[in-house]
């Protein structure tokens, strides 16, 4: 099986596939986790403000972990260009939040999701376990503040991008090998800066820097990322390449999210990041177990 | 001389491997533990297990069910990440045997048997002749032989059964629970063969082995499960010698 997912082309191993530690939790690789999304904002691309209300925040949290999330994805500003929203603006929208989260659930993994470190510190200090830092490093004392704090972080490719802004004409020789080239060096930076390598995950950021055609080109290539042996996260959730590939409206890319989650559960990706966490879920167990990582939960059909 | 002789069926789900995460049907894989355990309380010198078979002879003693051949994830002896459940190693490279004699296999393994077997198919369409007269080639074997006769009923219960329904089927069945709680073995081994072929009964030539096997003309006998949850009859019974243990 791991014969077939790394067969494109050849990558270079450059970490011997362990357990990924977030928090006080391990996983075991072979085990697909999903990330769950909760925006702490009015305006975010999908179904926005849904969770701007602390209480349906919170109800949401209780939701997704009865669905078989793993790690909870908090963010309090929007990846897409709007209203400015501060260092003191993100600390109000999210820290009294994931305090919350991790008084009701304290083993369960929290994922900041920015990019000053600033904000990130407060939010490791509020419970905060992974640094999702989604914009590739555009401020280089996060990877300190993950070692500060024994925080995990993710280490994204974002092209040339400042944070907020839409990509314009982005144009690559080999985006695959873009992508490599930035979350490897990301990757090695973090671990001197004290980071522990246990806690690190590469991201390729789906649409961050990026058409629909070069989307699609790191999808299919998945596996080259998984064979450098890092756990890798993938973030397609309801994305506008999933929106542009199928001509789908923003209400209408559950089916392409899906089936971008299953081609990355086959090419070996550990982490989800995803809106839909009960079908997510499934979707990953049918994967593993047509992978052979996972038993059905009942088969009887012409075993009587 | 046959010291003890059980009765018990081969759907493939007895294999905990096979069914997934759900623990399915464990009264019948309980009873058909419980059947062999009392087997092998008779303290046999030699445990022979008769059931269907492309066709009739011996195999090795050292064969196995092939879980592989239905769930081919299990391939090479793999056993699923969060299985609980799992074989040991030195088996998966065991030649196969047929499914009724590899259930045979399995559950005298795990019951922790490591004692001489012997293994006799017995072709689906023997007559009950041939198929008596094996039962007392293999009473004769040894001076203590525990029979293990696999094989199941009708397959033929239920509309979602794998042959659909056939109303003679429940009485077919019944029949033969009633001659094995009843130790009427001339019962057994008159059973109509061209019925017991029509309703898809494959343990028809494996119970007229045990009828062969079995002179005692009055066995204590006892029925632990009989049920066709599945639309498949199964019955699992053992059947002691008067006298045996007494």
């Amino acid at each position: 099986m791991d014969d077939v997912a790394a067969a494109g082309r050849e990558a270079e191993l450059t970490r011997v596939p362990g357990p990924l530690r977030l928090g006080v939790r391990e996983f075991a690789p072979g085990r697909p986790l999903v990330m769950a999304i909760v925006n702490r904002t009015p305006d975010s691309f999908y179904r926005p403000g849904l969770t701007w209300d602390e209480s349906a925040a919170l109800d949401r949290v209780h939701a997704v972990v009865a669905e078989g999330a793993d790690i909870l994805d908090v963010g309090g500003v929007p990846a897409k260009p709007g209203p400015e929203v501060t260092v003191a603006a993100e600390i109000r929208r999210v820290v009294p939040f994931i305090e919350r989260v991790r008084a009701a659930y304290p083993e369960l993994v929290i994922s900041a999701d920015t990019w000053r470190h600033e904000s990130a510190r407060a939010m490791c200090a509020a419970g905060a376990d992974l640094i999702n830092d989604t914009w590739s490093a555009w401020d280089p004392a996060l990877a300190e503040v993950a070692a500060e704090f024994g925080a995990g972080l993710v280490c994204s490719h974002a092209g040339t991008l400042t944070p907020r802004t839409r990509p314009h004409r982005p144009a690559f020789d080999d985006v695959v090998a873009d992508v490599l080239d930035r979350v490897l060096l990301l990757a090695e930076r973090a671990q001197k800066a004290g980071v522990d390598a246990d806690r690190i995950v590469i991201d390729p950021a789906h649409d961050f820097g990026k058409n629909t055609w070069q989307s699609l080109e790191i999808t299919a290539r998945l596996s080259e990322l998984t064979a450098t042996g890092w756990p890798v996260l993938l973030s397609a959730s309801h994305k506008d390449f999933v929106g542009e590939t199928l001509g789908a409206g923003i209400d209408d890319r559950l089916a392409g999210t899906l089936a971008v989650t299953a081609v990355g559960a086959w090419l070996g990706v550990r982490v989800f990041r995803a809106h839909d966490v009960r079908e997510t879920r499934q979707a990953l167990d049918m994967v593993a177990s047509i992978k052979g990582d996972r038993p059905p939960v009942r088969a009887v059909r012409g075993l009587a | 001389m046959i010291v003890a002789a059980a009765i018990c069926p081969s759907p493939p789900l007895l294999a905990a491997e096979l069914t997934g995460q759900a623990d399915i049907l464990p009264e019948l894989r309980a009873a058909s533990a419980a059947a062999v355990t009392r087997l092998l309380a008779s303290a046999p010198d030699l445990v022979a297990v008769a059931g269907p078979a492309e066709a009739t002879g011996t195999r090795d003693p050292e064969g196995a069910l092939s879980l592989s051949a239905f769930a081919p994830a299990l391939r090479h002896g793999r056993s699923l990440v969060d299985n609980s459940k799992k074989r040991a190693e030195g088996r998966a490279a065991a030649a196969p045997l047929s499914l009724a004699l590899g259930v045979g296999a399995m559950l005298l393994d795990e019951a922790g048997y490591a004692g001489p077997r012997a293994f006799h198919g017995i072709a689906e369409d023997e007559p009950a002749a041939v198929c008596l007269a094996l039962g007392r080639r293999i009473a004769a074997s040894a001076p203590r032989v525990a029979l293990l006769a696999v094989g199941d009923g009708s397959a033929r219960r239920s509309a979602s059964a794998p042959g659909y329904l056939d109303e003679r089927a429940a009485p077919f069945d019944g029949a033969v629970e009633a001659a094995v709680r009843e130790g009427d073995l001339s019962a057994i081994a008159a059973l109509d063969q061209a019925l017991a072929a029509d309703l898809l009964a494959a343990g028809r030539p494996a119970w007229q082995v045990l009828a062969g096997a079995l002179t005692a003309p009055h066995p204590r006998t006892e029925v632990l499960y009989s049920d066709a949850p599945f639309g498949v009859a199964y019955l699992v019974a053992t059947l002691l010698p008067l006298g045996e243990g007494a």
